[in-house]
């Protein structure tokens, strides 16, 4: 972990509210479920967003930002060859296994999922990513499913059954990731959700993200910068 | 890199605390030991204030902790913390192995509590220690002693008695009278006073969503550079009411800001908040610090402050 300089290198509209950057820095390593944590000029702490792609030959990263208040505001200003300031490769990603793999992205909690598709595919594991969004002038692309208006998570008893899924993935909302732990429960496999919530330090010191976690039968804190932000859906003690 | 010239010494006239630079890493924003070591250069910098230590661990507030607003934060943690044995089991080796100043940041929610943590302290040759009698974000314990003069003063000459390292006082902000608060503490015998803890504050935001407005709310203590003018207008406060070293803290960002908290009475500096926004801005203020004095041809820290309360 280290702070980098970064150069922009494109910043692309997506949807109605979301915005691509593509940002070129020494970062050497990255994997998905990791985030970077972006100074915004205009704001007291820093910006966390999940990495949604890395090309190593360019030390080129991704990521996807849906417009929220003031930190997301001024990304989108930024333009070619502009620099930021940013913290990574922070937190744990995603522990992939040789498995069938089902990805479900909620919202621009399909960030991570494209950075995870990519690895699945590099590794030749069978994978199917299935997204959901509000309307359809907020889908971003990428999926092999798109859910427009109903929500994502009715689709999944069939596709689990269907394609014989023996692990979930999933980004979005709190909901979603507690209603996809329940999911993997009642079909007996596995469930790695990456979780969200306000952090000040992002580097685990501060103590400010702290979800409960259930570890071999006790109840612990857990922060979500440097334990997480992925965790498996059955140790997140739900609210 | 030569920083000889920002040597302090913290002294009054039974004890002194000698660090590398003034600048400290406030507790609550640096971890325990050498969690920032990949951001600084351990040379520039004068100690780290641990996070705040319980006798027993603590697991700290439920639901949200932190809430941003304009210019600084509002955080309710609740003083997480590992509790002292296992500080004492696992981190002070770090400490000491790395050779990293530190002041024990400890906090208790009775008067044995301080007692016995100052005891522990005693012990384990701990040189010095800073004692939180002012956290807003515990429901019962250090904010009754931190905001009367009398219990105040009990409270450190009970800690006084047991520990007989450099014992520092962290003052809270939520007073009308910090003056009598300061005076108690030098009276008590503490050796120094470190001030401002977080403020008290509210954070609300509510959003429309369909047809009703939802409400989230944080309350617990508010830093960073919004409550500056507040820290200056204390610390000057204290200066007015004591003689014993000030270590001062309230928004901190910049080489100006520790100008300006010199200029009120400071004798060395804390950083808190800024070191989210900035993980290597302890090293760096004391860098430029350094530099500033070399440009100028100021001798030394002392000489800085005599420069600076002369003009
Ligand atoms: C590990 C992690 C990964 C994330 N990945 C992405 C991503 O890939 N793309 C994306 O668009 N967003 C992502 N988010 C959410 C994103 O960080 C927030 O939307 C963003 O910080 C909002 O900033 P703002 O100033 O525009 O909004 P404001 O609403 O003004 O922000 C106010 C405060 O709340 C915090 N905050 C607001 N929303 C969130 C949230 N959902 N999670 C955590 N803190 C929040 C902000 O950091 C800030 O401190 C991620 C969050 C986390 C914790
Ligand atoms: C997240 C956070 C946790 C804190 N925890 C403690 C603590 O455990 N003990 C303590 O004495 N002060 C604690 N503080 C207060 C700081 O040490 C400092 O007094 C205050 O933040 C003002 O300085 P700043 O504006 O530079 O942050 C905490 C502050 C923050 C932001």
């Amino acid at each position: 972990m280290k702070d980098y300089k970064g150069k922009i290198k494109s910043v692309k509209k997506i949807s109605i509210d979301a915005y691509e950057l593509l940002i070129q820095s020494d970062l050497e390593n990255a994997i998905s479920g990791q985030f970077i944590s972006i100074l915004c000029p205009n704001t007291t702490l820093r910006r966390p967003f999940s990495i949604a792609g890395f090309d190593k030959e360019t030390k080129t990263l991704k990521i996807l930002i849906k417009l929220k208040g003031d930190g997301t505001n001024y990304l989108k200003t930024l333009k070619e060859n502009d620099e930021i300031n940013f913290l990574a490769p922070l937190g744990n990603g995603f522990k992939i296994e040789n498995k069938k793999s089902l990805l479900i992205g909620a919202g621009i909690g399909i960030a991570p999922m494209l950075f995870l598709k990519d690895e699945l595919k590099n590794k030749n594991i069978e994978n199917y990513l299935i997204s959901g969004f509000k309307a359809q002038e907020e889908m971003i692309e990428g999926s092999d499913k798109t859910v427009i208006g109903g929500s994502v998570l009715d689709n999944l008893d069939e596709i689990i059954k269907e394609k014989n899924i023996e692990i979930l993935y999933s980004c979005g909302p709190h909901i979603v990731l507690k209603l996809v732990s329940q999911l993997a429960k009642k079909h007996n496999i596995e469930a790695q959700v990456a979780m969200e919530k306000t952090m000040a330090c992002s580097i685990g010191v501060c103590r400010g993200c702290i979800i409960k976690i259930n570890k071999q039968g006790k109840i612990e804190n857990a922060s979500v910068c440097k334990d997480g932000p992925v965790f498996y859906g059955d140790e997140v003690i739900w609210e | 890199m030569g920083i000889e010239k920002l040597k302090t010494v913290l002294k009054n006239k039974n004890r002194s605390l000698t660090l590398k630079t003034p600048i400290i890493s406030a507790s609550g924003t640096y971890g325990y030991s050498d969690e920032y070591e990949d951001f600084i250069d351990l040379n520039c910098f004068g100690a780290i204030s641990t996070k705040g230590i319980t006798l027993e661990k603590r697991l700290g507030n439920d639901g949200d902790r932190i809430f941003e607003v304009k210019g600084g934060m509002i955080n309710r943690i609740g003083l997480e913390n590992v509790g002292i044995e296992k500080f004492i089991e696992t981190k002070l080796p770090i400490l000491r192995k790395k050779k990293i100043d530190f002041l024990l940041n400890i906090a208790g929610s009775t008067s044995q509590d301080y007692e016995k943590l100052a005891l522990i302290a005693q012990k384990n040759n701990i040189e010095a220690i800073e004692v939180n009698v002012s956290c807003p974000n515990v429901k019962s314990g250090c904010l009754e002693f931190g905001l009367n003069p009398n219990s105040l003063y009990d409270l450190t000459s009970k800690i006084r008695k047991n520990y007989d390292g450099f014992l520092i006082v962290k003052l809270s902000p939520n007073t009308s009278d910090i003056k009598a608060l300061a005076t108690a503490v030098e009276e008590a015998g503490a050796d120094c006073i470190s001030a401002i803890n977080t403020l008290r504050g509210l954070g609300i935001k509510l959003d429309w969503v369909g047809k009703k407005f939802i409400k989230k709310s944080v309350q617990g203590g508010l830093s960073g550079a919004c409550i500056k003018p507040v820290a200056l207008y204390m610390v000057n406060q204290i200066k007015e009411a004591v003689k014993i070293p000030i270590i001062a803290m309230g928004g901190i960002e910049k080489l100006q800001d520790l100008f300006e908290f010199i200029s009120v009475g400071a004798d060395a500096f804390q950083i808190g908040t800024a070191n989210f926004i900035n993980p290597s801005i302890c090293s760096n203020l004391a860098k430029e610090l350094n530099e500033f004095m070399i440009k100028n041809e100021i001798k030394d820290f002392e000489e800085l402050k005599e420069v600076i309360k002369n003009d």
